[in-house]
Formats: C-alpha cells, sequence, structure tokens
C-alpha cells in the first residue's frame, strides 16, 4: 500500500484516520534539516566570536586605528602566499553565503511544515524563556538577514546607506609601510549617525535572543541526552548571546558617547 | 461553587463545530474537571440535550484516556497532571472554563471534546515493539542490565500515551512521545537488536504526521508522565546513530 503513495501532497489527501500506518516522510526529512540548521547556525556563531574578536580591536589603549586596520588588511590575505591575493576571504564568504542559504531554506521549511501541522484552537503558553525566543526564531533570523544585507552596503561595499565620508580607497599607512584601507575610519563615521548606532544596538539585542535559543537548540539536534551537558549548554547559549551582545552593541554606544573617534 | 463552562461542541469530523455555553451551581472543589464535564452532562439530559462527547477510563492518572484542552492548555492548569487528576479547586468561583479538544492537526475532532490520536499508535506499529524471537526467560543474571539503566528505562515507558505532548506544542510535534518510546526501548537488552531499523521507521512515520520540535519545552511541562525534555534530544541521537549503520537486510 505504502509504494503507490510516494507524494506527501497525495498524502494530505488522505483523512488521517485513514493513512497507511508506513508512509514516505517528508523529503528533505525533518531530522536532516534540523542538522543542517544546527551545522550552518554553528558555523555563524562561529563567525560571529571571530568577528567580535576583531571588532574589539577599537578597545585597544595605543593605536586602535592602526590595529583594527591591520586585521581588517590581515583578513583580506590570510594564507598569503599559499594562496594568492584575497583567495582566502573569498573562500571564507563562499563558506558563509552557502551556509546561510542553506540555514535560510532548511529555517523556512521547518516554519512551514510546523504551522501547517498545529491545530485551530488558541493556547495559553508558559511563560518561559524559550517561548519568547523560541518561537520568534524566525522574525529574528528575517531581520538578521535584512541586517546582514545592511551591513555589507554600510560598511563593506559602500553603497546606498554608508556615511558621506565613507571609503574603500587605501589612504591608511600601516607601521609596515603598507597602505590600505581604513576600515576605522568608515566604522566610525557611521556609527556617529545616532539613528544607525542605535539600529545596531537593537540588531545585536535581536541576534543574541536568535543566539540563546539557537545554541540551546544545538545541544539538541546533535542528540545530547546527558543532563550535565544539557545544563552546560543552556547556560554556554545565554553566556556566548551576552557576550555577543555587550561587546558588540557597546562599539555604536561608545562613538556615540564620543568614547571612540577618528 | 458556580463556574460558567465554554464547551466545544462539534457532530463529526467535517462538521464546522463552535462553544456552547453553561453554567454549573453546584460544582464542588474537589471534583476532578471530568467530574465536572460528568456534572455538566446530568444537566444537560436532565434539560432533553445532547450530553458533551468527552472520553475517559482509569481515572487515576494510568491509561492516558483522558485528554482535553482546559482554558487553552492540555488536560488543565495544573502542569504534569491529567486531566482526571486535575480538580475544580483550581478554578475560584463565578470563573469561565473553556473545554477544548487537543489541538493539533494530526489529531482530527470526532465529537466534540473526542480526538482521534491514532497517529500515535501509527509511530508505534512502525517499529515501537519487540519483534525480535527473544527465546525463552533466560537465566537470572546472563543479561546484565544496571539498575541506573533499568530505572531510566522504566522513566521514559512511564508515558501513558495521552498525546498532550502534542497538544502543547506549537509545532504539532510528537517528539516527546517518540523519544520516549525510543530512549526507553533502547536501554533494555531486547530492544537493542532492532534500535537503529527502530530509530528509522519510527523517525519516518513520525514525521509523516507530526510536525517539526522547535525545542520550546511545553510538550515536557505538560506530560502527565513527567517525562523529561531530553527525549526530545533522544530522537535526534537515535536518528543519528542509526544513520552511521549499514542497512541490514531484512
Ligand atoms: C548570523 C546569523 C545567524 C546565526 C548566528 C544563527 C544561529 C542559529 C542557530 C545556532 C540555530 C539553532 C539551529 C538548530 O536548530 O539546531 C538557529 C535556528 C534558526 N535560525 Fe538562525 N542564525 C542566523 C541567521 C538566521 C537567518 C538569517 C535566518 C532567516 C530566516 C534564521 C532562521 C532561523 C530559524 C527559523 C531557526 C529555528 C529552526 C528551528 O525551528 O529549530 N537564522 N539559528
Ligand atoms: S482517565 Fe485514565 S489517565 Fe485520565
Amino acid at each position: 500500500m505504502s509504494s503507490e503513495i510516494q507524494e506527501r501532497s497525495d498524502i494530505d489527501q488522505i483523512p488521517v484516520a485513514a493513512r497507511p500506518a508506513t508512509t514516505p516522510p517528508p523529503r528533505p526529512q525533518t531530522w536532516v534539516l534540523k542538522l543542517i540548521m544546527a551545522v550552518t547556525g554553528s558555523v555563524f556563531v562561529l563567525f560571529i566570536l571571530f568577528h567580535l574578536a576583531g571588532n574589539l580591536k577599537v578597545y585597544l589603549p595605543d593605536d586602535p586605528q592602526g590595529h583594527f586596520n591591520e586585521y581588517a588588511h590581515w583578513l583580506r590575505t590570510l594564507l598569503n602566499p599559499l594562496l594568492p591575493g584575497s583567495t582566502f576571504l573569498w573562500i571564507f564568504r563562499a563558506t558563509l553565503v552557502a551556509c546561510l542559504c542553506l540555514h535560510v531554506y532548511s529555517g523556512l521549511t521547518l516554519w512551514i511544515r510546523a504551522h501547517r501541522l498545529r491545530g485551530r484552537h488558541a493556547r495559553k503558553v508558559h511563560a518561559t524563556k524559550h517561548h519568547l525566543t523560541g518561537r520568534t526564531m524566525l522574525w529574528s533570523g528575517l531581520i538578521i538577514l535584512s541586517f546582514i544585507v545592511f551591513h555589507l552596503l554600510d560598511l563593506t561595499i559602500g553603497r546606498g546607506v554608508e556615511s558621506k565620508d565613507f571609503s574603500t580607497k587605501a589612504v591608511y599607512k600601516l607601521e609596515g609601510g603598507e597602505v590600505v584601507t581604513d576600515a576605522y575610519s568608515n566604522l566610525v563615521h557611521s556609527f556617529q549617525r545616532p539613528e544607525v548606532a542605535i539600529f545596531y544596538v537593537v540588531v545585536m539585542v535581536v541576534i543574541a535572543f536568535h543566539l540563546s535559543h539557537g545554541l540551546w537548540s544545538v545541544i539538541n539536534d546533535f542528540g545530547g541526552t546527558a543532563p550535565r551537558t544539557r545544563t552546560v549548554f543552556l547556560f554556554l547559549a545565554d553566556l556566548v548571546a551576552l557576550i555577543v551582545v555587550i561587546g558588540n552593541a557597546s562599539i555604536p554606544l561608545a562613538v556615540l558617547a564620543g568614547g571612540i573617534s577618528v | 461553587m458556580r463556574l460558567i463552562l465554554e464547551v466545544w461542541r462539534q457532530d463529526g469530523p467535517d462538521a464546522e463545530g463552535s462553544f456552547e455555553t453553561h453554567e454549573i451551581t453546584d460544582a464542588t472543589p474537589e471534583m476532578s474537571l471530568l467530574e465536572l464535564l460528568d456534572r455538566l452532562n446530568h444537566q444537560l439530559v436532565e434539560n432533553d440535550q445532547d450530553p458533551v462527547a468527552f472520553e475517559s477510563d482509569c481515572r487515576e492518572g494510568i491509561c492516558g484516556t483522558c485528554g482535553l484542552d482546559v482554558n487553552g492548555v492540555p488536560h488543565g492548569p495544573e502542569d504534569n497532571v491529567p486531566a482526571c487528576g486535575q480538580h475544580v479547586r483550581s478554578f475560584t468561583d463565578g470563573q469561565t472554563v473553556r473545554f477544548t479538544p487537543f489541538r493539533a492537526r494530526s489529531f482530527p475532532v470526532v465529537r466534540d471534546l473526542i480526538v482521534d490520536r491514532t497517529g500515535l499508535d501509527r509511530i508505534i506499529q512502525a517499529g515501537g515493539t519487540i519483534s525480535v524471537d527473544a527465546g525463552t526467560a533466560p537465566d537470572a543474571d546472563t543479561l546484565l542490565v544496571t539498575h541506573d539503566d533499568a530505572e531510566r528505562a522504566l522513566d521514559f515507558a512511564a508515558c501513558i500515551g495521552c498525546g498532550a505532548c502534542v497538544s502543547a506544542c506549537p509545532n504539532g510535534a510528537a517528539y516527546l512521545y517518540t523519544g520516549a518510546k525510543l530512549a526507553h526501548l533502547a536501554l533494555i537488552p531486547h530492544g537493542k537488536e532492532e534500535r537503529a531499523k527502530r530509530a528509522r521507521s519510527m523517525i519516518a512515520q513520525m514525521q509523516h504526521e507530526f510536525g517539526p520540535c522547535s525545542q520550546i519545552g511545553e510538550c515536557a511541562l505538560a506530560c502527565p508522565a513527567e517525562i523529561p525534555l531530553l527525549a526530545i534530544a533522544a530522537v535526534n541521537r537515535e536518528r543519528l546513530r542509526a544513520g552511521f549503520k549499514w542497512r541490514k537486510p531484512n
């Protein structure tokens, strides 16, 4: 009987009670999508922490501008001379874009499946943290997605939303004598616009929400059943979220307050 | 105690359905929620109206037959207690109490507050049994099971299959249920033989009718058997583990 029914769309036509006991699951299977979410989500978490470490160079006591620009340049030319020019940066970017596509595709597919299968009556829920963060994953995700676009236009590409002083020209001379893009000044000029600075801060809070539920999901999706590991992850999820929001959001605030300037 | 009951009435799976409001004036705090519905049904029959259809059997929390949403929460306002074990004392005099059938696309309404929960049975049919010939009873102590494993297997086996986890879940997922069954059978010697095959087929069946898990945790708060939330991770663990095993020809 099951072999006659190949398509999931056919199965939706059969009343639940009359469905055969063994039927093909939806493809890609839910657990595969969850695994993709967990792997790509973890890649993003590592990237965010790596990115944060670079960003925090703006707080170095002596010559933050030099250190920050050197870091931006280092990222561009990593693994030179093994890979020529900015090859590493492009591999890095391609991986992130591939992860982003997979993450968004899986997230949307899961969300659609979930919404098709909930029932009709109103539900009162417990006021747990996971409700606030967990049920808004798609929305926080979509905000992050639009932020990524904004962020790239603002500080990498410089088109449409950049500050009037933005420049990709190599104008800054490093200690070694090399002349590189002045990423530091671009950052400061962008954050000197209060509405932009506030937007960055708000988005960091949204990312923290996404992360605090996301990392908790990761341990579940990788099948972590050991109670102690789960407790550690529950704690780690909030810790990482907190580090990301405090570390990153403090930069636009510091620029606004005049603590960081060109 | 006086209570206003708003009860979902629906003649059959394809009927529209709507709420009906009734007043109970002689409710007592020690009545269970099912006794409250019994009281309502007496009143309805006395007035020549149709009684409300709802399910119950043991009325002591062991069979999993009772299952309905009370004020939008599976089984009623208390966490981890079946409807038959919850009492009118949770409400205040004059309060409105709303009874709806378990909420999930996979649980179609049969009539009023009765839903069709056979989707859960189909997950069991797909592999939640032990079908190898286990032979005659082995000599004592030939199959060693540690005390901890036995206790944990029993904790997972406590699931009474009521379906509250599905109704509680914003995604209509049956992870807590399936995870409890998988974790239970994976812990005992006879269950280990078909462990990978069972994980593949039960999880395939589960995905067919029920939603994906988003780790929100409502299920474990509703579960009258107090199955721990880590059962949802057991689903993924068992499936990943099965993914690394070669398919055995059958
Ligand atoms: C830098 C950005 C991002 C990070 C660090 C991140 C991280 C994560 C992590 C760790 C998870 C948990 C994965 C799991 O289920 O195990 C997750 C889940 C999720 N993400 Fe993202 N994500 C990001 C961007 C996005 C974007 C752009 C979307 C857009 C749609 C999105 C949508 C979702 C959704 C819907 C889920 C929940 C899936 C579920 O129901 O379990 N995320 N994210
Ligand atoms: S009637 Fe048996 S558990 Fe409630």
